[in-house]
């Protein structure tokens, strides 16, 4: 395994996200929403040992179940004007090494950039595909949203987003 | 004498007058700063973020780009601000602002690309997809707003609704007394007058093209074709029975239906608001 990473470092190469889930997770008194995306694109490019990584998905592919609550979603994170919500991130290619990866996540959504660190994902690598799983603490409030409520009662500012993913280098 | 009283008089206005005058000038009630968002290279950024935080009241405005990269943001007390400027794709920039006057000068911003190597167009989204519009958020903004005000009507239509039915039962059978009758009456009247509005909010909210309803909504708008048609059919049913009642009649022929109808129209309203209330 170390030579195989040694040898993906020494050379450039890109990685292609194959399949994913996005979930992010909304808590109010009476609900507890999860709205689902497997629209994310995304794309590796490593140079050098550093890789830079880019994952994006339409907002408006969440799908919570309830076409009238996604719209409402829809509106309340902007998605009319910042259709897309988009995460970057940097890594050494070593990282993969460990089985676990601690990375800064540069997140651009609703308008708004949150930088989230140190944010753990479990990776499993086989070959020349690399599964990665893990949660992204995010907040309404780091995006500045104002807090969406039903009957009165607004739903809680975290919005945990869970991230599983399947790439394949090229 | 008067001319002593007349002369103070005049000096007290003129007194009165300076005093004002010097005040508005001492105020500038809104100052209007603008500017524009640009790239290294000179090109505008459209739907950038820009807002003004005065340091020493905390106060925020917020304003976003047009097209051609140009913000404005109105009624801005004198004082120092801290302008802060993002936009997707390009790494943020702070800068500071002292507004002295109605028309500070203009603050024109450049933005360093954040993009190192891959943007959007590297994953296969088209522009369509990746380039918002105002417009659009406009839309979704009227819908939400509208879909809230008939949420809460049709929330507030319950009270009246729930009173009208229990009243129900006295305003008709044996009884001859009108009192419970007439006020039966008249909450009918004020369910139908929120009832209408409430349906108005939720008929004229704009639709959002391209989405297809799914979930828990498509019971809560099926049941509108039940107490829809009910809250129309209700009032004319028992317009039909306080006319016969008036006249010291037994309620009879179509007229009999209204407390059938009224029920299974309020039943119908019930269930459509617990079909977007809880999860089934």
């Amino acid at each position: 395994m170390a030579t195989a990473l040694s040898l993906l470092a020494a050379t450039d190469s890109q990685w292609v996200l194959e399949q994913s889930t996005l979930s992010y997770h909304v808590s109010h008194p009476l609900h507890q929403v999860d709205g689902v995306s497997h629209a994310a694109r995304g794309k590796g490019v490593c140079h050098e040992g550093q890789c830079e990584f880019l994952i994006a998905a339409p907002v408006k592919s969440f799908d919570s179940g309830d076409s009238n609550r996604d719209l409402h979603m829809l509106q309340v994170t902007r998605g009319g004007q910042f259709p897309m919500v988009t995460v970057r991130t940097r890594l050494p290619e070593t990282a993969a090494a460990s089985g676990s990866i601690h990375a800064d996540l540069e997140v651009e959504f609703a308008g708004h950039t949150a930088h989230y660190k140190d944010v753990l994902f479990q990776l499993s690598l086989q070959g020349n595909q690399a599964k990665i799983s893990g949660t992204i603490p995010c907040k309404l409030t780091d995006f500045k949203i104002d807090p969406p409520s039903l009957l009165t009662v607004p739903i809680k500012n975290d919005i945990p987003v869970k991230v599983d993913m399947s790439w394949r280098r090229q | 004498m008067q001319m002593k009283v007349a002369r103070l008089v005049v000096a007290a206005a003129v007194l009165l007058l300076l005093f004002n005058a010097n005040l508005s000038l001492g105020q500038s009630p809104g100052a209007t700063l603008s500017g524009t968002v640009k790239t290294a290279a000179g090109a505008a950024i459209a739907n950038a973020r820009v807002s003004a935080k005065n340091q020493a009241s905390g106060a925020i405005a917020e304003a976003q780009t047009g097209a051609a990269g140009v913000f404005t943001i109105p009624n801005l007390v004198p004082g120092d601000y801290e302008i802060s400027v993002s936009a997707n794709g390009f790494t943020a920039e702070t800068t500071t602002v002292t507004i002295t006057s109605e028309t500070p000068p203009p603050v024109n911003i450049a933005l360093a690309s954040a993009q190192t190597g891959l943007s959007l167009s590297d994953l296969g989204f088209s522009p369509a997809q990746t380039q918002g519009s105002a417009q659009d958020q406009a839309r979704l903004d009227k819908r939400s707003h509208m879909l809230k005000v008939h949420q809460r009507l049709g929330l507030i239509t319950t009270a009246p609704l729930v009173a009208t039915v229990l009243l129900g039962a006295t305003a008709g059978g044996r009884r001859t007394s009108s009192t419970d009758r007439d006020l039966h009456a008249a909450l009918g009247t004020a369910t139908t007058g929120l009832y209408v509005a409430t349906a108005y909010y939720a008929i004229f909210a704009p639709k959002i093209h391209g989405t297809e309803t799914r979930g828990p909504i498509r019971w809560h708008k099926a049941l509108a074709w039940i107490h829809g048609p009910g809250m129309i059919l209700t009032p004319i049913l028992g317009e039909m029975a306080f006319s016969q009642k008036s006249k010291g009649e037994k309620v009879h022929g179509l007229a009999s239906l209204h407390g059938p109808v009224a029920i299974v129209t309020a039943g119908a309203y019930g269930a459509a608001i617990l079909s977007v209330s809880l999860k089934w």
